[in-house]
């Protein structure tokens, strides 16, 4: 990085960059979506105002509280969820992909210098960096209260700890942007990502388990691990505060070298990846095909589905080629097992409302069929998505939208319904099987509420549409207008479901929710087909809007 | 007199305030190889988009095989094919799957479908490699399956924007002579083109749009004749003569001079050196 000064030519390029950052901010108010989409943003940003704020000053009282009490080596408590949340808040958000495809900088004069700082500093203006700041300088604002000779040493660690944190989590921003950028690679890394959340699952349930029985292997793998914690940054900026108000400044330096090293290692990391990146590496996906065997296949015909009409068909096993080669999207399927896994190893003898299943697991089977419908919104809600340029033959072929729609929402019925088996299944094994009663409540509900998501789904899927790519990791979610409508829908579904069960309860007798929900079902499917017959016309005036959306590059 | 293959009557399109396609009375009869062209941002493939009903219309009418594009959007698009800028493919199928589904999605039964997907395959130099997602394809190939694509179902007219645009030689020329196999049948063949050299080579008849408005329309002679009559009018001035005696215009010469596309000294950018 020698040689890093802010020449005007330097100044000119940084100011061109944060121009045309905010002239596509302001372009994109032009559209009534554009519009919908800034004020649902702004309701994110109050929530994440209220998140780090509330984290800021909880911070700074546990680090009073810590360094009053006596305790100012337990700041490493506070600093480890600082540390994970800031590491890993950008993958699970995806905020991978929401930012500016930086390396298209490469084709203007820019000097490494000026492309390094441009990727590290527009590329940290996240969430997390905020948050994490702003719970940082909290935390330095409690330390400091409870000991004001500490407070510059203290904000002086902190600060470093937080560069090292923006120097991690954009170094692995760019490592994950090279695997990215194939698509091979891009659906293994979507396949790793997905099994590390479930893994993630797992931990709150397993450490309940540990908790309830003494296990002296736990506490001495603990006694163990303790010196190399503080061997890794998080331990590190808690030890050079602690170490100082102890007054051993020699071994508080140490720490704080230390740390800064880390910072120092990550930096040249960062520095590598991205200077392979300056000098025009190939990440094409030409280097997979070449590798590509020569083969000829007899043609499989398309699949025959009686009782549905050929286009119709052929939707429906487009949306199944689709759907089976997205291995984010398989993964999800899979999570109402898993949600049902966590709650049966759960710690079952307490009360606790983490666990409600272990003492009412009749509720197993309609919450995890509930769960299987919530993670089916995201792909009701925005049905064309993944369509992208394919949208524009559904508009040239003689197909009406009715077919197509009726195509794409019988596809998601059947995964539904897959889904639905599987749970009870799970279930099964898991707690006991569901009693008849509540297997016909629980199906007949369902339907209710998949019709009514199905009637939203495609409306909304038609006013809203947001290109997406079922492959690439984090390249799924709707917009944000049709996120906060679902959010709506969703709360009238279980508020009725509620009301239902509720009736249901005061009766004694579960049957009743089962034929509430039938006339429910009933009422959501005359809104269906009356949504179906409107779609064409729909779907025709909004066109110039829709194929704007999904065939953009 | 044969019902024309492609008809329009005051169509226009506008963007706000902004007027991209201003009444156009176009004309193509049945078994022409026609070529629409314009300079960049004339209009041509917003005019394409409103005949193959990827764009509404602001008012006028369209009528494609005698049949009102408004009234009858099923019964019109079973009988063309499309290659829109785009190429409307799914790039997460395979190119036999994708043939296969637009197949089905005009009509085709399973087994027409997938015998006339293995021949195109075959034909378009694609069926070497039938397990790759067709996002893996590159732009010559996925332009390639996209015509495969619009021929699937035979359509009796074929609308292509651009579609020599990123095709190789070898490519090409299997391409123009698929394209004139279908005029020899009957086709109707509508294309958008910026190669005026193969537009030149291959159709019997054009319309040249400027500024949203159609400026010619008529075969490539009568165009030619058009532009010479105008410029013997214009001899007593200081038009310089149009060609020298014997010779032939180019499509490119008569183009440039119904858009009047020439140049002024004071236009160059001097800066460049």
């Amino acid at each position: 990085m020698a040689g890093l000064s802010f020449s005007p030519y330097m100044r000119g390029q940084f100011a061109a960059i944060a121009r045309v950052r905010w002239q596509l901010f302001v372009n994109g108010l032009r559209t009534i979506r554009g519009r919908l989409e800034v004020v649902a943003r702004g309701f994110m940003f109050l929530a994440f105002g209220v998140v780090g704020l509330g984290g800021s000053f909880a911070l700074g009282a546990l680090g009073w509280y810590f360094v009053s009490h006596g305790k100012v080596e337990w700041i490493a408590i506070l600093l480890w969820p600082v540390f994970l949340f800031w590491q890993l808040f950008p993958v699970m958000a995806s905020a991978l992909t929401e930012n500016v495809d930086s390396s298209n900088l490469l084709r203007f004069p820019l000097s490494f210098p000026s492309y390094f700082l441009i990727r590290l500093v527009y590329g940290a203006l996240d969430p997390s960096t905020a948050l994490g700041c702003l719970w940082l300088f909290g935390l330095a604002i409690g330390i400091g209260v409870s000991q004001p000779g500490l407070f510059l040493w203290a904000a002086l660690v902190l600060f470093a700890f937080a560069i090292f944190n923006i120097l991690l989590a954009r170094m692995i921003f760019v490592w994950v942007e090279r695997w990215l950028a194939q698509r091979r690679t891009r659906e293994i890394l979507g396949a790793v990502f997905f099994i590390f959340i479930i893994c993630f699952q797992f931990i709150g349930p397993l450490v309940s388990r540990i908790g309830r029985h003494r296990h002296p292997e736990v506490s001495r793998i603990t006694t163990q691990v303790l010196p190399y914690e503080r061997a890794i940054p998080p331990g590190l900026a808690a030890e050079a505060i602690a170490r100082a108000m102890h007054g051993a400044f020699t071994p508080a330096l140490a720490a704080f070298a230390l740390e800064c090293a880390y910072a120092l290692a990550i930096l040249w990391l960062l520095n590598l990846r991205l200077r392979a990146q300056y000098h025009g590496e190939n990440l094409s996906e030409a280097v997979a095909r070449s590798n590509l065997r020569k083969e000829k296949r007899a043609i499989r015909l398309g699949w025959n589905v009686s009782g549905v009409p050929g286009p119709v068909a052929a939707i429906l096993e487009k949306e199944f080629h689709y759907l089976s080669r997205s291995g984010p999207m398989l993964f999800t399927f899979v999570m109402p097992v898993v949600i049902l896994l966590v709650f049966r190893l759960g710690p079952q003898a307490s009360m606790r409302q983490s666990n409600f299943l272990a003492h009412a697991p009749d509720l197993a089977f309609p919450v995890g069929s509930a769960y299987a419908l919530l993670i089916l919104t995201n792909l009701v809600y925005n049905c064309f998505g993944a369509d992208a340029v394919g949208m524009q033959l559904f508009y040239v072929s003689p197909v009406s939208f009715r077919e197509i729609l009726l195509g794409k929402n019988l596809a998601h019925a059947l995964v539904l319904a897959c889904e639905v088996v599987l749970v009870w299944i799970a279930v099964g094994f898991m707690f006991h099987p569901p009693a008849v009663e509540i297997t016909f409540a629980t199906v007949m509900g369902v339907a209710f509420a998949l019709l009514l998501n199905l009637s939203a789904g495609n409306l909304l899927s038609i006013y809203t549409p947001k290109k997406i790519d079922y492959g690439a990791f984090g390249k799924q979610r709707a917009s944000t207008t049709t996120v906060f409508a679902s959010l709506g829908i969703q709360a009238v579904v279980f508020g009725l479901a509620a009301v239902t069960l509720l009736i249901a309860r005061a009766f004694g007798e579960i049957w009743i929710a089962t034929v509430i929900f039938l006339i429910l079902a009933g009422l959501a499917s005359i809104v269906y087909i009356l949504v179906l017959n409107r779609a064409d016309r729909i779907a025709l005036d909004r066109r110039d809007a829709i194929l704007a959306e999904l065939c953009r590059g | 007199m044969d019902v024309p293959a492609i008809a329009t009557q005051a169509l226009t399109r506008r963007f706000g305030d902004f007027v991209a396609v201003q009444d156009v009375n176009l004309s193509v009869s049945p078994g022409q190889f026609f070529g629409f062209l314009g300079p960049n941002g004339a209009g041509k493939s917003t005019t394409i988009k409103m005949l193959t009903g990827l764009l509404a219309a602001s008012s006028g009418c369209i009528q494609l095989l005698g049949l009102d594009l408004a009234k009858n959007p099923v019964e019109v698009k079973r009988q063309i094919g499309v290659v829109p800028e785009g190429m409307a493919l799914f790039g997460r199928l395979t190119g036999a799957e994708y043939l296969n589904f637009v197949g089905r999605m005009y009509g085709l039964n399973r087994e027409t479908a997938g015998k006339r997907t293995a021949e195109l395959l075959e034909f378009m130099q694609l069926a070497e490699q039938p397990k790759t997602l067709v996002t893996d394809y590159s732009h010559g190939m996925q332009k390639k399956l996209a015509l495969a694509a619009a021929v699937i179902h035979g359509p009796r007219i074929l609308f292509l924007d651009e579609p020599f645009e990123g095709v190789d030689a070898i490519a090409s020329g299997t391409l123009k002579a698929m394209l004139q196999r279908m005029i020899a049948r009957g086709a109707t063949i509508f294309l958008t083109s910026h190669v005026l050299e193969i537009v030149e080579r291959l159709c019997s008849h054009l319309a040249i749009i400027h500024k949203g408005r159609l400026v010619a329309q008529g075969s490539l002679e009568e165009l030619r004749a058009g532009v010479e009559a105008q410029a013997a009018a214009a001899m007593a001035g200081t038009s310089p003569a149009v060609s020298a005696p014997g010779e032939k215009l180019t499509l490119e010469e008569i183009f440039l001079r119904i858009v009047g596309g020439t140049r002024h000294a004071d236009q160059e950018l001097s800066w460049l050196g």
